[in-house]
């Protein structure tokens, strides 16, 4: 490749990945008018991670049925 | 495995892997803000997923006792409040004393009704338990509570035991102490 050409791609490729970062910054700063929000923004941020339901997934395989509702129960509201 | 029969909200989701269908509907719908709630108020990521699992673990125990007029949600907070609640005095890890909360309100500035400061998400988590640290237990519930949609002040009452209005006026003081403390985090 020639140096001309390999100069320019280099060029496009900073100011495309300074395009990138600030675009990326840009996403990163927030600004919060109370708590909640503040609070709701990082909640659906947060993922469970996936070995929880593994466990819990082993952990119910393991134990008994759960007792049944009697059926009276349901009959009277109960 | 037969499990009882539970109202519609666990019926509509049926996830195929789970030994039980409607532990796996709740778990599908409502891990997420237990997994928060167990995250920000034990402020340990691995005791969270511990007490993901055991609160849902109990719930499975119980859902035979699941009342079909109470939300799965408001189900699930209690049992999650009680667990956590219950391994922060096995552990002992109140490092907040009691009157904290209203010692930064008197003596805070009128400077929290500023939206909170524009920050980078990478550091967000970090100054948030930074922040509810330094709360009591109480503040800091009632903040993870309120900070769910899904929930309502009448609910948060019963779910902490309290009345509604005593739930709003430590609100209206837990968010100025949490903006107050926030900024001092930046």
């Amino acid at each position: 490749m020639p140096m001309k050409n390999r100069s320019k791609l280099s060029h496009e490729q900073q100011q495309h990945e300074q395009q990138a970062a600030g675009q990326e910054t840009r996403q990163e700063k927030r600004e919060f008018a109370t708590t909640e929000e503040l609070l709701r923004f990082e909640a659906a941020q947060t993922e469970v991670p996936p070995q929880v339901a593994e466990r819990l997934k082993q952990s119910i395989a393991n134990l008994a049925p759960p007792p049944r509702r009697p059926w009276w129960r349901n009959w009277f509201g109960q | 495995m037969n499990d009882p029969a539970q109202g519609p909200e666990l019926m509509e989701r049926q996830p195929a892997d789970w030994p039980s269908a409607e532990i796996g509907a709740l778990y599908e719908e409502h891990s997420r803000a237990i997994y928060y709630l167990a995250l920000r108020f034990l402020a340990d990521p691995q005791k969270a997923e511990d007490a993901t699992h055991d609160v849902f673990l109990k719930a499975f125990r119980k859902l035979d006792q699941f009342r079909h007029e109470a939300s799965a949600r408001t189900w699930l907070y209690r049992i999650a409040i009680n667990h956590c609640q219950n391994l922060q005095q096995s552990w002992h890890n109140r490092h907040v004393t009691a009157n904290s909360d209203d010692a930064i309100w008197e003596h805070s500035a009128s400077r929290t009704d500023s939206p909170l400061r524009v920050l980078e998400t990478k550091e967000l988590g970090q100054r948030i338990q930074q922040t509810l640290d330094r709360l009591s237990d109480e503040y800091r519930l009632l903040l993870l509570l309120v900070a769910d949609e899904e929930l309502s002040y009448e609910q948060i009452a019963a779910l902490v035991g309290q009345s509604t209005d005593a739930v709003r006026g430590k609100l209206h003081r837990a968010r100025k102490n949490f903006a107050l403390l926030f900024e001092q985090t930046a």
